[in-house]
């Protein structure tokens, strides 16, 4: 393995430096919580962060992001797509959202690749951050198997205490040490000290799931009728946070705007969640996802089973974000345990049908 | 769309003309709207006053039973008519009024006078006329009135969110207000307004009216869970959405 | 599922729609109008009748539009059939010949006719459920002696309301096509049938096992449409609908049309109903 030292009292040089070739996002901090946003020096990077309110996948998908401009003064429209080529790096992803970002990478390079979303992708760099300590308590990383990075980083970070051990996954992630002096080739004492970090920092996470994450498209399967959808329907406010929130969800809204001349302006999409009322509603007015019962399932199912079927991969990190921003205390892995716990007989109903 | 300009009028019924005041705000940040239409009558920008118009941007709340015929007049009138502003769309905070008897407000308000003066329960223009399209809001948005003005100008209805506040505050990554111990009703209320008040720490008060299908007893009790009482819950709801909770939460 | 989108697959951008002329423009109905739209170059072979355009006017959006013209029938054009419901359709319905609408697509997987040939086919469409059926009506006709009987059941609330009447005129008038036509609501013209598409089935007799039926219409008429064709025997691998849904990507990623696991504008679509009947979310 190829790693480099950087000793903290470098970042800020590091950042300097990578100023000139990139534009750097970063965690940091935001009112009382964090955000990923413009890293202009290192004293804007907060890299202890636990959790932001939304994860780095907006870098690479934006909120709202446009698709074309047009303009249709003329005999001809033109119509001119956009696309966003600035080289980027984003620094400290934790392993999570890491995984999310593999998932996006199939979704949107799979079949009809998206080449707003793939330009974006090949001008950005990921920098990802080994996570030794659980980042709320609303996480379960660990029990979706999303606590060790994914082999998509191109530059991953691990904190030595005064020095961060880099790890070079790509080319892209050797460049940004290029011309860089204040890095040092790691040594067998540093690699001692990283598997001393990796070691320690298993048992300060805990599963929190009941059961094995490779049985939950198969439990799944079992609790399309199950109860708990309605429960969850009951309680639901439909106000979308957990869709926004989430570093998995993909789904979009086009919608064009036009100046006053109204012959001229743009096609843009934005973020849309599955949990709004109107999400599958058509021209005609039929709505085929009605009730917020079916629309949790769909959300559940798609993290839990859809994509897995899909891709390949899971498709709930585990990051705790949705769980962060319920108000009526909805979560992932309560839900998922709720499933489980009813499909599986309990002890004392086991008894009874022995005896 | 003809090559002439269209004409648009505008009128105060109860209200304190804040969202005219935005209106002007959004001429003087985006004056192309002056080149697109003809203002006819705009009583807090200029004197003209001209009954020929095709769109009515209407302010303000229905309070007495004249307001009907003049209401009526607008119509009579007008291609399209707009409820502008939370007054007119809802009703407005007129409305805290309508959870009282008439009389009695009539007498705390105008005292001995108050056989003089006419009253009615404030309500939406819609409860009496025709409404083609609202642009909700206290006041307005201004950007979401360009837009809804453009919209107009293509000939359809301007689109108006039917989504929570909520999806704007994750978005623009405002942290919840609910985290601060303070309590909010962007749950049930539509957005539209960038979530202006929890990005400055103040829990949305329902200006622009409930979303599609709220889920009411859900929000009462995430209200109650944090700390409101009845009574501020009945209060909370009742700033802006007298006239929608009345019948939607009979369903709820 | 292959994803043809033989127009658009050099331009840049997924999401970018080729800019091409309204030909003609037909009213039909009081709401609803026929455009015929020049295409630069011939409709790939593959493109299948039942398959969709996602349709735009610039600055006022786009929304998908499945082709009502027959892929027999469009060299160097295709036809839609619009519905005046919202904006987009607004502002198509104030077009005119020449100006211009953005085109991406064709879009999902259309009827396998390939697989209908030799047997009876039984279309029943339910008021704008004719502009997809048509394609495939065209289609098979035009083809039509690779095909057993030809019978088409169609419904619609007034008489004022059908769609392609010339058409319907001409399959009327012909040996090889057996049509039956009912209103919801008659007018003092109407001479035929009264009633909802299920009383046309008592009208006609079918070898159930070489049938293929072909419904599309409107989400309540799906489920009764479904009894009456289950009824006869006709086997659910036999029975093809085609499914609406508000698609807003045209290639299975702004999660839109998704019900259950299926995405309806790769997946469909055009489906049978053997593989949708087990999907709450389908109809």
């Amino acid at each position: 393995m190829t790693a480099k030292i950087l000793p903290k009292h470098a970042m800020q040089g590091w950042i300097e430096t990578l100023r000139e070739h990139y534009r750097i996002i970063g965690p940091k901090p935001a009112q009382s919580q964090y955000v990923f946003g413009d890293i202009h020096s290192a004293d804007d990077l907060d890299l202890s962060y636990p959790t932001s309110i939304l994860p780095p996948k907006k870098v690479l998908l934006p909120q709202r992001e446009d698709l074309f401009r047009f303009d249709s003064m003329g005999d001809t429209p033109i119509v001119e797509p956009t696309f966003d080529d600035e080289p980027t790096v984003i620094l400290g992803i934790h392993a999570c959202d890491m995984h999310s970002i593999a998932l996006l990478d199939r979704v949107f390079e799979k079949g009809t690749t998206d080449q707003h979303y793939q330009t974006r992708r090949e001008n950005t760099t990921l920098v990802s951050l080994e996570c030794t300590t659980s980042c709320s308590e609303f996480s379960f990383c660990k029990s979706m198997g999303t606590l060790s990075v994914p082999e998509n980083f191109d530059l991953h970070m691990t904190d030595l205490g005064d020095e961060y051990l880099l790890e070079i996954g790509s080319k892209k992630g050797e460049n940004l040490l290029r011309g860089f002096n204040e890095v040092r080739e790691a040594t067998d004492a540093d690699f001692e000290r990283l598997n001393k970090v990796m070691s320690e920092k298993w048992s300060h996470f805990t599963y929190r799931l009941d059961f094995d994450v490779t049985e939950l498209p198969a439990l799944l399967s079992l609790s399309y009728d199950s109860k708990v959808w309605e429960e969850l329907g009951d309680r639901c406010l439909a106000c979308g946070a957990c869709n926004i929130v989430c570093p998995t969800c993909y789904c979009f809204d086009v919608r064009d705007e036009v100046d006053f001349s109204l012959r001229s302006g743009g096609r843009f999409r934005v973020w849309d969640s599955c949990q709004l009322d109107r999400f599958a509603i058509v021209a005609g007015g039929h709505d085929f996802r009605d009730t917020r019962a079916a629309r949790q399932r769909h959300r559940f199912f798609r993290k839990g089973k859809y994509l897995t079927d899909q891709y390949g991969v899971v498709g709930c990190v585990g990051c705790g974000r949705c769980a962060q921003a319920c108000l009526v205390h909805i979560s992932p892995v309560d839900t998922f345990n709720e499933l489980h716990r009813r499909r599986v007989p309990s002890a004392a109903a086991q008894e009874e049908a022995l005896a | 769309m003809s090559s002439t300009k269209p004409k648009i009028a505008f009128f105060d019924f109860a209200g304190c003309e804040g969202c005219q005041l935005t209106v002007l705000d959004a001429l003087q940040t985006h004056t192309e709207l002056l080149n697109a239409v003809e203002i006819v009558q705009f009583r807090e920008a200029m004197s003209r006053s001209d009954d020929d118009y095709q769109i009515a941007l209407i302010e303000g709340s229905y309070t007495r039973p004249s307001d009907e015929v003049r209401l009526q007049e607008i119509r009579d009138q007008a291609q399209i008519v707009v409820a502008l502003g939370a007054c007119a769309h809802l009703g407005g905070v007129n409305a805290v009024r309508n959870a009282h008897r008439l009389e009695e407000i009539k007498n705390y308000v105008y005292g001995e006078k108050a056989e003089v003066y006419e009253a009615a329960s404030a309500r939406p223009i819609s409860d009496f006329i025709q409404v083609d399209a609202f642009i909700p809001g206290c006041p307005i948005d201004r950007e979401e009135f360009v837009r809804a003005v453009k919209s107009l100008l293509q000939g359809n209805a301007p689109d108006i969110p039917d989504y929570p506040v909520c999806v704007e505050c994750k978005l623009r990554e405002t942290g919840c207000v609910f985290l601060y111990g303070k309590t909010c009703l962007g749950p049930i209320t539509r957005a539209g307004c960038g979530a202006i008040c929890p990005s400055f720490g103040v829990g949305c008060e329902g200006c622009r009216g409930l979303i599609p299908n709220p889920n009411m007893a859900s929000l009462r009790e995430v209200l109650s869970e944090n700390g409101l009482d009845e009574m501020s819950v009945k209060a909370k709801m009742s700033l802006f959405l007298t006239n929608q909770i009345a019948t939607s939460d009979m369903e709820a | 599922m292959t994803n043809e989108m033989q127009m658009t697959l050099e331009a840049p951008s997924i999401y970018q729609p080729i800019m091409l002329s309204i030909l003609e423009i037909t009213p039909m109905t009081d709401l609803e109008k026929v455009f015929k739209i020049g295409l630069p170059h011939p409709m790939s072979q593959d493109h299948k009748p039942g398959q969709f355009m996602q349709i735009s006017v610039l600055g006022v959006g786009e929304a998908p539009i499945s082709i009502s013209s027959s892929p027999s029938r469009s060299k160097n054009s295709f036809e839609i059939c619009v519905r005046r419901v919202g904006a987009l359709t607004n502002a198509l319905h104030a077009l005119s010949p020449g100006d211009v609408v953005g085109v991406r697509g064709p879009f999902g997987r259309g009827f396998p006719i390939e697989r209908f040939r030799g047997k009876d086919i039984l279309f029943a469409p339910g008021g704008l459920g004719l502009a997809p059926l048509r394609s495939v009506i065209n289609e098979v006709l035009d083809d039509r002696s690779n095909y057993g009987r030809i019978i088409i059941l169609y419904g619609a609330r007034q008489p004022k309301e059908m769609l392609f009447r010339d058409e319907l005129q001409e399959w009327a008038t012909r040996e090889d096509v057996e049509l039956h036509l009912t209103v919801d609501e008659a007018d003092e013209k109407w001479k035929g049938n009264v009633g909802v598409i299920t009383t046309l089935f008592s009208k006609i007799q079918v070898s159930p096992r070489n049938t293929v039926a072909i419904t599309c219409g409107p989400p309540v008429m799906y489920r009764f449409v479904l009894m009456e064709l289950l009824g006869m025997g006709i086997p659910e691998g036999n029975i093809w609908l085609s499914l609406e849904r508000r698609m807003k990507c045209g290639v299975g990623k702004c999660g839109h049309c998704q019900m259950d696991h299926i995405y309806v504008c790769q997946d469909g679509p055009a489906f049978s109903y053997a593989e949708i009947r087990h999907l709450e979310e389908a109809l």
